[in-house]
C-alpha cells in the first residue's frame, strides 16, 4: 500500500527529508505494487454504514439503497435524469392499454442471474422472475412476504401496494400490470432503486433448502456486480457479472469498507485507501478542491429540508400564525451558515430538478414587520413560548439541524416569539414525531423517484399524517383532491400547472416553511472516472474504471 | 511443582466457571427477553424461538436454565448476532486471531527492545543515557494509547505516507480470513500475489503493533532496569567479580538470567494491559478483533455479541496468567521452594 501510494501521489518534501533520514522512504517508493493487477482491476468505495439487507425492497435507507441497487440487481425500467425520460432495462418496450389501467412489458431475452458457489441460475430471466419479485411484496399469503421482517416500506408508503391490483404472466416473456386505477406515477415508482428483480429460481431453491431467509443475505439476481461476502463493519465485497445483459463493467472486484467517521472517510481518501467517499465534509470540500489528487463532485440531489408546524397543535392550527412564523426567518443567512452556500434556498416544495419546478418563488419572503402584523391579526401582539425539534443528525439535506434551529431561534425572538430546541436520539426523535409531540421540527425528504407527487403525498397526504411521514399533521381535503386530480391528468405539461396550483394552495396554507434544497457530495481519487450519482437514486458503479497512468517508471529517481 | 500446578489449573476452572455463572446473571439483569440474550433469537422468529426456549430449559428453574447454558457455552453454540444473525462463535475465533497476532507482536517487539534497554540503562546507572532512556519512557508511558495512536496515525499514515490509516490488508487482496491472523492467512491462501499482499500486511501491521508495545514496552524498561540494579547489588555478583569473573560473563550468565525472574512474573500483568489497551487500539485502526467488535456490540446492545467477547478476552487474560505463573514456577526453582515454604 505504501508503495502503491507514494507513486500515486507522488512524494512531498517530508517523505522524502524522513524518509532518507531513515533509509525508508526511497525503497518504498518504488512502482512495484501499483502494478499488482488486484489494486488496478479493482476499487475501493468507503462507504459510511452497514447495509440494513442486501434486498432493496424491504428497506428505505441510503445506505443499503447505495450498496445494492444498481450494483446487484436490475429493473423493468431505469429513469434517464439528463434526458428526463424512461429507458428500457430488463423490459425492452412496454406499451399503456385499457386507457392506462394496465402496462403490458415484454422482457428482454437472454438476461443471465449471477452464478455464485451458493446458486446455479438453471434457466435466464423470464416471466416468473418478475412475477415473484413483485408478488412477494403484493400477496400477504406469498412464502416470501412475511421473510426477514415482511416490511416494505416504499411500496406501502408509495401507494403501489394499492395501485397494483394484480401481475400476470401473459407468456414467458411478457407480463401485464393490472391496475386499481389510472396513475401517471406508476412507471416513475416502477424505475426507482426499490422495484429490483429477483430470481424465482433462487427463491424455489432456498424454500427447499428451508433458508428463504438467504434470499435478502446471499442475494442473487442480474445486475453489474456479483455479491461475493460481506463482513460486518469491515467490507463488502463485489465482483464482476462476467454475464452481464449490457456491457460488463471495468473493475474486477468492487469493495465497500465500511467507514463510518466522516473523517476517517476523508483521510483515507487522501491517503489512497479509498478510491470514492460519500458525503464529505463540507467544512473541509475547499481544503479538498485544492489537492490535485482528488475531485469532488456534486449532484443535485431532489431534496427539500424544511421547518413543519404541527398543526394539530394550537396555535400553529391557524394559517395566520403560520405564515407570520415562515415571514419571520431569514433564509438567506442559514444557507450561508449552515450549507455554507452548498444548497440552493428553496423557492417551493419542488426542487429546481423536478420537471414541474417553475422559476415563480412559491414561498414566504423574509418580513419580519410582516410577521408582527399577521402575529398581531391573529391574536398573539404579545407572542408566544413554542419548541423547536431538532434532529441529531446529519443528513444529505441538512448537515446541522441544531445549529439551524439557533438561528431560527433568534429571528423568532425579533417578532416577540420564545422558542426552544428541542433533541433526542434519532430513534427515539422519530418515534415522538409519530406520536405528534413536537410544535414545529426541522427535518426534510429525499424523493425516491422523478415524480412530482413524490414531494407532496409522503410529507402533506392525510394517508401520510395518518401513519406516514406527514410531521405537520396536516390534513386538508382540498389539497388531497388536488393531488388526485394532477396524478390523473396525464399531459405533461397540464400536470406542471396543476403542481404549481398545489404549490400555491401549500404557500397560502403554510403548514411547513420551505428551506434549502441541497446538494449531494462525494469525492474521488483524480484516476477514477464515470461513478454516477444520480439524482434520483443510487450510486453506480457500471460505468466506472480507472484512468492508468501513463508508465511512470521513467518519472522515477 | 505438580501439587503446584494442580492448584492453578483448579483454580483457573473455578475462576472460569464463576465467568460462566456472572455471564449467566448478566443475561437476566441485561434489559429485553433473557432467551434473547442469550441466544439471539426473537420472539418474533416463532418456531426458533419455542425451539430455543426448549433448548434453554426456559420455563424450567433458575438451576436448569444454568444447566443448560452452560453446555451451550461449552459445545461453542454461544448463540447468534441480533444484529446479523450469525453465529457468534463461529464470528469470534477469526476476532481472536487477529487480536492474538496484535498482542502477540507487540508483546514481542516489547520484550526484544525493553529488556535490553532496561538492562543497559542500569548499567549506566545514573549516567545521561540511563537519564534519557527514563526520561522517554516515562514521558511515553504517561500519553494515554488514544492519543498516542491518534497522533501517529496523523504523522505517519497522513503527513509522511508511511502506513495506511486503518484496516489489515488491502480488501483488493482477496484473502479469506481462516485463522483471522492476516500474516498466516496470506501463507495459507493460494492466491498469485502472496509476496505483494505480505508486504501490504506488514505495513498495514507495524503502526498498530508499535502503538500498543508502548505501555508494556516502557514499563518493561522500568522494570528490568530496578531488577537489574537489584540482582547488582547482590552478594554473590560480588564475590564472582571477586574472582575475577570479567563483567559481560557477570551480566551474560549471572545478572540476566535472576533479573527475568522478576520479569517474566511481571509479564501477565502486562499482558493483561495490554488487552485492555487493545481495545481502544483496534477501534482507532479499524483493525478487526475483538476489541473493536465488542465495541460495536455495546453500540448496538447486540448481547449475545457483546458477552462472548467479554468471555473470550476474559478467559484469554486468565489462561496467559496461569500459563505464566506456571512457567515462572517451573522455570525457577526457588519460586517454587517459596511456595511451598521449604528451603
Amino acid at each position: 500500500m505504501l508503495a502503491h501510494r507514494c507513486s500515486r501521489n507522488g512524494r512531498t518534501a517530508w517523505q522524502l527529508v524522513f524518509g532518507s533520514f531513515l533509509g525508508l522512504g526511497l525503497a518504498a517508493c518504488q512502482p512495484a505494487t501499483t502494478t499488482v493487477a488486484p489494486l488496478q482491476q479493482g476499487l475501493v468505495y468507503c462507504s459510511e454504514g452497514n447495509p440494513e439487507g442486501f434486498n432493496p425492497q424491504l428497506g428505505t435507507s441510503g445506505t443499503t439503497i447505495d450498496a445494492t441497487s444498481a450494483q446487484l440487481y436490475d429493473r423493468l425500467l431505469d429513469y434517464d435524469a439528463e434526458q428526463q425520460q424512461f429507458v428500457p432495462a430488463l423490459a425492452e418496450r412496454w406499451q399503456a392499454l385499457d386507457d392506462g389501467q394496465r402496462y403490458r412489458f415484454h422482457l428482454r431475452r437472454n438476461v443471465q442471474f449471477h452464478s455464485t458457489p451458493w446458486f446455479t441460475p438453471s434457466r435466464a430471466l423470464n416471466a416468473d422472475d418478475v412475477l415473484f419479485s413483485f408478488q412477494r411484496w403484493l400477496q400477504p399469503n406469498h412464502p416470501y412476504h412475511a421473510v426477514n421482517g415482511g416490511n416494505y416500506p416504499f411500496f406501502t408508503s408509495s401507494g403501489l401496494m394499492n395501485l397494483i391490483v394484480a401481475v400476470e404472466r401473459i407468456d414467458d416473456y411478457t407480463v401485464d400490470f393490472q391496475l386499481s386505477r389510472r396513475d401517471s406515477s406508476f412507471l416513475a415508482n416502477l424505475a426507482t432503486d426499490f422495484a429490483v428483480i429477483l430470481s424465482a429460481d433462487y427463491g424455489q431453491q432456498l424454500l427447499h433448502a428451508k433458508q428463504p431467509q438467504q434470499l435478502d443475505r446471499q442475494p442473487i439476481g442480474t445486475g453489474p456486480f456479483q455479491f461475493v461476502e460481506f463482513r460486518k463493519d469491515l467490507l463488502i465485497r463485489y465482483q464482476r457479472h462476467a454475464d452481464y445483459w449490457r456491457e460488463a463493467p471495468f473493475f474486477e472486484q468492487l469493495v465497500y469498507v465500511i467507514t463510518t467517521s466522516a473523517n476517517k472517510r476523508m483521510l483515507k481518501l487522501l491517503t489512497g485507501e479509498c478510491d470514492v467517499i460519500p458525503y464529505p465534509l463540507v467544512d473541509e470540500l475547499q481544503q479538498l478542491d485544492i489537492d490535485d489528487d482528488i475531485q469532488v463532485s456534486s449532484a443535485v440531489n431532489p431534496n427539500i429540508a424544511y421547518w413543519g408546524f404541527n398543526t394539530a397543535r394550537p396555535p400553529f392550527d391557524q394559517p395566520l400564525v403560520r405564515q407570520a412564523l415562515s415571514h419571520a426567518v431569514n433564509r438567506q443567512a442559514i444557507i450561508q451558515a449552515i450549507y455554507n452556500g452548498n444548497a440552493r434556498q428553496a423557492s417551493g416544495i419542488l426542487p429546481e430538478t423536478s420537471w414541474a419546478f417553475t422559476e415563480l418563488d412559491q414561498t414566504h419572503a423574509y418580513n419580519p414587520q410582516l410577521a408582527k402584523q399577521l402575529l398581531q391579526q391573529a391574536g398573539y401582539e404579545q407572542g408566544f413560548n413554542m419548541r423547536i425539534w431538532a434532529m441529531p443528525v446529519q443528513r444529505a439535506y441538512n448537515p446541522n439541524a441544531q445549529r439551524m434551529a439557533e438561528l431560527i431561534q433568534a429571528d423568532l425572538a425579533q417578532i416577540g416569539v420564545r422558542a426552544e430546541i428541542v433533541s433526542y436520539e434519532w430513534n427515539e426523535f422519530r418515534r415522538r414525531l409519530d406520536r405528534g409531540e413536537h410544535d414545529s421540527v426541522l427535518i426534510g425528504w429525499v424523493a425516491d423517484n422523478a415524480d412530482p407527487d413524490n414531494f407532496f403525498r409522503p410529507i402533506l397526504s392525510c394517508a401520510a399524517a395518518a401513519g406516514g411521514n406527514n410531521r405537520t399533521n396536516w390534513c386538508d381535503p382540498n389539497f388531497d383532491q388536488l393531488l388526485e386530480q394532477a396524478l390523473a391528468e396525464t399531459v405533461a405539461d397540464n400536470r406542471a400547472q396543476l403542481y404549481q396550483a398545489i404549490e400555491t394552495y401549500a404557500l397560502q396554507q403554510a403548514p411547513l416553511m420551505p428551506i434549502a434544497n441541497s446538494l449531494r457530495f462525494q469525492a474521488h481519487r483524480t484516476d477514477i472516472s464515470g461513478v454516477e450519482l444520480p439524482p434520483y437514486g443510487a450510486i453506480s458503479f457500471r460505468h466506472a474504471r480507472r484512468i492508468l497512468p501513463v508508465d511512470e517508471r521513467g518519472e522515477q529517481p | 511443582m505438580i501439587r503446584y500446578s494442580i492448584r492453578r489449573l483448579l483454580l483457573l476452572l473455578i475462576t472460569l466457571w464463576l465467568l460462566t455463572v456472572l455471564m449467566f446473571v448478566l443475561h437476566h439483569l441485561f434489559p429485553g427477553d433473557t432467551l434473547t440474550n442469550m441466544s439471539g433469537i426473537r420472539q418474533s422468529d416463532g418456531v426458533a424461538y419455542q425451539q430455543a426456549q426448549q433448548h434453554y430449559a426456559m420455563p424450567q428453574s433458575w438451576l436448569s436454565q444454568y444447566w443448560q447454558f452452560f453446555l451451550h457455552l461449552l459445545h461453542g453454540d454461544w448463540g447468534q448476532s441480533l444484529v446479523t444473525q450469525r453465529g457468534v462463535f463461529a464470528d469470534i475465533m477469526p476476532q481472536l486471531g487477529a487480536t492474538l497476532e496484535l498482542t502477540i507482536m507487540a508483546m514481542t517487539l516489547s520484550l526484544v527492545i525493553g529488556v535490553p534497554m532496561g538492562m543497559y540503562a542500569a548499567v549506566q546507572q545514573r549516567g545521561p543515557l540511563d537519564r534519557v532512556i527514563m526520561g522517554v519512557s516515562l514521558s511515553a508511558y504517561s500519553i494515554p494509547a488514544f492519543w498516542l495512536a491518534q497522533l501517529a496515525l496523523l504523522l505517519f499514515a497522513v503527513k509522511l505516507g508511511w502506513a495506511p490509516i486503518s484496516g489489515q490488508l488491502n480488501p483488493l487482496f482477496n484473502i479469506t480470513p481462516v485463522t483471522g491472523s492476516v500474516i498466516i492467512d496470506i501463507l495459507l491462501s493460494d492466491s498469485p500475489y502472496r509476496g505483494a499482499a505480505l508486504k501490504d500486511a506488514l505495513q498495514h501491521l507495524w503502526l498498530p503493533v508499535l502503538v500498543l508495545s508502548s505501555i508494556p514496552l516502557t514499563m518493561l524498561i522500568r522494570i528490568t532496569r530496578n531488577a537489574t540494579l537489584d540482582v547488582l547489588q547482590q552478594n554473590y555478583l560480588r564475590a564472582a567479580r571477586s574472582r575475577g569473573l570479567s563483567e559481560s560473563r557477570i551480566m551474560v550468565k549471572h545478572v540476566m538470567p535472576n533479573a527475568m525472574q522478576v520479569i517474566v512474573r511481571q509479564l501477565g500483568l502486562q499482558f493483561s494491559l495490554l488487552m485492555s489497551n487493545i481495545i481502544i487500539i483496534e477501534t482507532i485502526f479499524n483493525w478487526p478483533g475483538i476489541g473493536s467488535s465488542l465495541i460495536k456490540s455495546i453500540y448496538e446492545r447486540d448481547y449475545p455479541v457483546m458477552l462472548g467477547g467479554l468471555f473470550t478476552l476474559a478467559a484469554l487474560i486468565l489462561l496467559v496468567n496461569v500459563a505464566v505463573e506456571l512457567y515462572h514456577a517451573w522455570r525457577y526453582p526457588q519460586v517454587r521452594k517459596e511456595l511451598y515454604a521449604e528451603r
